[in-house]
């Protein structure tokens, strides 16, 4: 063994990438997709439906969303048994995420809002390396996902 | 031909751990910047002995007989 490294990942990513993203890692948790893109005013009556709702406020730290000025308002809403997730873009341009539902607790809400945004950042970080190692013409030769969920690759390259 | 061997574990919230296995020198440390490049900023980092084992070199030896 040479080196041991860790790294923190940063999320730049174009807003349509996020949302498939998004989407993906919430389906994979049993979320349905119930909105994307969805305007101002339909946002204004969500939240006025949501009011009596619990809410809480997270972000995804180190991300940076892009998209045009026309799409400023994008987002992106799933659901699981009453809680319903919100993934926006923020004015700087972070990914911030809306978790509302009447029945549970501020915790609860918080730790579904923490486990689905640390899949979509583990998804994306997924991708992003799968396709450098193929382009630099990587073999991956194991490929297990272990209890805690972390994804261990073992990748290989002869060279002369 | 040499093997190049990398361990990598992407953590449930995409922190990413990497074995570099069989690269010695600054070739280490230029895989250590492609994955900077892809997954985000180095939190840290560890070089074991084999890092400072100088890096692989081919020789040739080439007789001239009459």
């Amino acid at each position: 063994m040479s080196a041991v490294c860790i790294l923190t990942p940063v999320v730049v990513a174009a807003w349509p990438a996020f949302s498939a993203m998004v989407a993906a890692a919430a389906t994979s948790l049993g979320y349905s997709v119930v909105a994307e893109g969805v305007d101002r005013i339909n946002q204004n009556l969500q939240e006025k439906e949501v009011s009596k709702h619990r809410q809480i406020q997270l972000e995804i730290a180190n991300s940076e969303l892009v998209t045009g000025q026309l799409g400023r308002d994008q987002r992106i809403c799933v659901t699981r048994g009453g809680v319903t997730v919100t993934f926006s873009r923020d004015a700087r341009g972070r990914a911030k995420i809306c978790v509302t539902g009447s029945r549970q607790t501020d915790e609860a809400l918080r730790a579904f809002g923490e486990e689905l945004s640390q899949r979509v950042v583990q998804q994306y970080v997924y991708q992003r390396v799968m396709d450098e190692l193929r382009a630099h013409q990587f073999t991956v030769v194991e490929e297990e996902v272990e209890g805690d969920q972390s994804i261990r690759l073992k990748v290989r390259r002869w060279e002369n | 031909m040499a093997q190049r061997e990398f361990d990598i574990t992407i953590g449930p919230g995409g922190e990413v751990k990497l074995h570099i296995h069989g690269i010695k020198g600054k070739s280490c440390l230029e895989v250590v910047k492609l994955f900077e490049k892809v997954v985000g900023q180095v939190k840290s980092q560890q070089q074991t002995s084999e890092f400072y084992e100088p890096e692989e070199e081919v020789r040739f030896r080439i007789d001239q007989r009459q």
